[in-house]
């Protein structure tokens, strides 16, 4: 069994590769990003020799590689045919041999081989001595065993919910803590790092309750071994082990449970409402009405949303308590602009085959100028009120809340022009989109990568292009009082903005009045 | 045979070099409850979405009702409700706001929306479940919503591409009772499907479509011919089963 399952995965890896150009070069890059982790994280482990307390170190990183796999699978189920059991509950296969056979599965990949040769970097940072350097190596294995029984234990424990709908709405909102944490490090700790904030020192205190828990369980094995402590190693590897054997034995129980059971926590619960908002506006009214509940109710929108917010607040974060607050205020305002054009910029494809229902009621220019102008009101609904908290928030935070027109006034144009460009952008550059496993948000269909990249730099260059103005007068209406200066800037913002949004939907309705039929096919040809 | 509520004139479809409907031609009377049959890629959606206006053909004419669908979608528009094979609902709305949300498209004020999307939920058998989100429905009941969403503005004719498809027989009674009530008031159904029992059920008219042509139109008895509409149907199509010599082994139960 273990090997047939082995087998299956590696045809599926293959079969990736050979699949269509756009599964090869995901394909490659993930390798590539495997090979890197491996060796990153072996040079980043070797490092530590000579370091004040490897082990402590090490033990983070063990249990960071943990925390991954606990995560991953929530993200990527259904990537890999190999880790849902019911994919094989019609074979007569008894539990054990099953279980063996899928675990065998988890470990063949390059993510795993890179995992094992980018932990033995402990070989050459904490152990020491022949024995060190083999209770590092049984630790490292046992280390990665740990992971993939513990990731496992998660898929089969939630399997059923990953196949419901709610489940997988769930899992689309862990990308957002996820693309929090990866801004996190990709914006403050480099600072914190260069200010000299985070030091070795500051791992001291983790370690006291991290050596516990079987990551830090494995470090410090190495490290007794290579003090000399054979007994305290051997207990510490002994402990682990029997983690992983009582982990193992959870994860066969549930697994010969979830292969028989249907999953009853996600059924559906009933809508608050029975009626749709908005009914005296017209058809614009009515498409406001659904998209706005669609921004609710939609994991990608919700989504969407916080990513907007999280960016906004990441790009301000390297200035915002500097001299310099005002190019944070400015970035993170001109971004919100951006962010949403680039996202909103495909809407029809994005609506997918519901779009067809639409269709069949748009009829002439009027008709047209009301749904997207109904787009826009839905959109701007949320993001001025966003934006503006946000700059407001940002302002106050800088030290300087006199200051928050700077953001306010960008917010407002840059938000009109990305509401604008989109309307814009969904009628001339309408693509199908495709929902792939492991991501929240739908992409481009094979095939239409490069419309969307034009969307995308369309909405980056327009946004910027057409903010710069209100940027400029922020700058150059320096020596005029406040109280003029506010409100004009403002005002001036608002009109502008609302003009660029609504010149938007009128383009967008003469742009799109013959082609109703060819943006429908487009619509069709989605997944979502 | 009364006046034509759905004329089709040479209409003809290609995407790349597969022609996909090459040349059919197709005359339905107001009132009838026709079928459109035909295997599997033999051009049956293509040409419904052409004639409904969601897809553009090469060549030729539809006239619905009287209205050119090409030369006056908006016009044609109005006067027809579609059932597409594919589910094409909004998931994240509830039955009940789906169907007022068809309504209010089409025009109508919403007091009025929302009270015909009651009474279609409730005739078909959706009462219970309005309030829940279409994401959460099983087939027969995003057919059923399809259904009411099409019939919402009262359409003169109706379209609809494999409406029983993957339907319950509870849910199919439900939408072919509608469906006959419907066609009773003279009202015009023209749809799709592969399944003969069905057609020669209901219909009254049947046209057998393959490889884009139009193989044989009339009543049911003119194109039975005395025989099964599943006998025509082979005859006219040919059967293209082969091949099956050679699995020996299979019916032994010793594996």
């Amino acid at each position: 069994m273990a090997r047939l399952l082995v087998q299956l995965k590696l045809r599926l890896l293959t079969n990736a590769l050979r699949a269509s150009r756009p599964a090869r070069i995901s394909f490659i890059i993930s390798t590539v990003f495997a090979v890197l982790v491996a060796v990153g994280t072996f040079v980043v482990l070797a490092l530590l020799r000579g370091s004040a307390a490897p082990v402590t170190q090490t033990a983070v990183v063990f249990t960071v590689f943990a925390f991954g796999w606990l995560i991953l699978p929530l993200l990527v189920f259904g990537l890999d045919g190999t880790l849902d059991p019911a994919t094989l509950a019609l074979y007569p296969l008894r539990t054990r041999p099953l279980a063996v056979g899928l675990l065998a599965a988890s470990a063949t990949g390059a993510w795993p081989v890179a995992n094992v040769i980018g932990l033995l970097g402990v070989t050459v940072g904490l152990a020491r001595g022949p024995l060190g350097l083999l209770v590092a190596v049984v630790a490292v294995l046992l280390q990665v065993l740990f992971c993939i029984v513990l990731a496992r234990f998660v898929t089969t424990g939630l399997a059923g919910m990953l196949r419901s709908r709610r489940g997988k709405d769930f899992a689309a909102f862990l990308i957002i803590p996820i693309f929090a944490l990866y801004e996190t490090f990709a914006q403050v700790v480099p600072r914190l790092a260069a200010e000299g904030k985070i030091t070795t020192r500051a791992f001291e205190g983790i370690d006291r309750w991290l050596r516990w828990l079987p990551p830090g369980l494995a470090a410090h094995a190495i490290q007794d071994a290579s003090d000399g402590h054979a007994g305290a190693a051997l207990l510490r590897l002994g402990l682990l082990a029997a983690v992983i054997l009582a982990l193992g034995a959870l994860w066969i129980r549930s697994l010969g449970r979830s292969l028989v059971t249907v999953d009853t926590s996600t059924q559906s619960s009933k809508v608050r409402s029975a009626a749709l908002p908005f009914g005296r506006f017209g058809i614009g009214g009515t498409v406001a009405a659904r998209f706005l509940l669609y921004q609710r109710r939609e994991p990608g929108a919700i989504v969407r949303w916080c990513i907007i917010g999280v960016v906004m607040l990441a790009a301000s974060v390297s200035t915002i308590r500097t001299p310099a607050y005002h190019v944070g205020l400015i970035i993170s305002a001109v971004l919100a602009g951006i962010m949403l054009s680039v996202f909103q910029a495909n809407t029809i494809g994005l609506t997918g085959p519901a779009f067809g229902l639409e269709a069949s009621s748009l009829n002439g220019l009027r008709a047209l100028r009301g749904y997207f102008a109904g787009h826009s009101v839905a959109l701007a609904f949320i993001a001025v009120p966003l934006s503006l908290v946000l700059s407001v928030g940002l302002a106050t935070f800088a030290g300087h809340p006199g200051d928050w027109f700077w953001g306010v006034a960008i917010d407002l144009c840059a938000i009109g022009a990305a509401l604008g460009l989109s309307s814009l952008l969904s009628a001339t550059t309408a693509y199908p989109v495709q929902k792939r496993v492991g991501s929240p948000v739908p992409n481009a269909a094979d095939g239409y990568g490069s419309q969307a990249f034009a969307g995308g730099m369309g909405s980056l260059f327009g946004v910027l292009l057409i903010s710069a103005p209100v940027i400029l007068a922020l700058i150059f209406t320096h020596g005029l009082a406040d109280a003029v200066r506010i409100p004009l800037l403002v005002v001036c913002a608002a009109a502008y903005g609302a003009g660029l949004a609504w010149a938007g939907c009128y383009l967008a309705a003469v742009a799109s009045v013959r082609r109703i039929p060819e943006l429908c096919q487009d619509a069709l040809r989605s997944k979502l | 045979m009364g006046e034509p509520a759905i004329v089709v004139r040479g209409l003809r479809k290609s995407f790349g070099t597969k022609e996909a409907v090459a040349g059919i031609d197709l005359e339905i009377a107001a009132g009838s409850f026709a079928g459109l049959v035909g295997p599997n890629g033999a051009g049956k959606t293509t040409s419904l979405s052409m004639m409904t206006g969601l897809l553009r053909p090469d060549a030729g004419q539809i006239v619905v009702d009287g209205k050119d669908v090409w030369a006056d979608p908006p016009a044609a528009k109005a006067i027809m409700g579609v059932v597409p094979a594919e589910a094409q609902l909004f998931e994240r709305l509830s039955g009940a706001e789906l169907l007022e949300y068809a309504g209010r498209l089409r025009g109508m004020p919403a007091s009025e929306a929302r009270s015909r999307a009651t009474q279609l939920l409730d005739v078909l058998d959706l009462a219970e479940d309005a309030r829940r989100l279409v994401a959460d429905y099983s087939t027969g009941m995003r057919k059923k919503a399809m259904l009411g969403c099409a019939l919402i503005h009262n359409p003169a004719v109706l379209f609809l591409d494999e409406p029983l498809e993957g339907v319950d027989p509870v849910s199919a009674d439900v939408i072919r009772r509608l469906l006959t009530r419907f066609v009773g008031s003279g009202s015009t159904v023209l749809f799709s499907s592969h399944v003969m029992e069905l057609v020669e059920q209901v219909c009254d008219h049947v046209s057998i479509i393959d490889q884009g042509h139009i193989v044989a139109t009339g009543t049911i008895d003119q194109v039975r011919g005395g025989k099964t509409l599943q006998q025509a149907f082979i005859d006219l199509v040919g059967s293209r089963a082969t091949g099956e010599e050679g699995l020996t082994w299979l019916g032994s139960s010793s594996s």
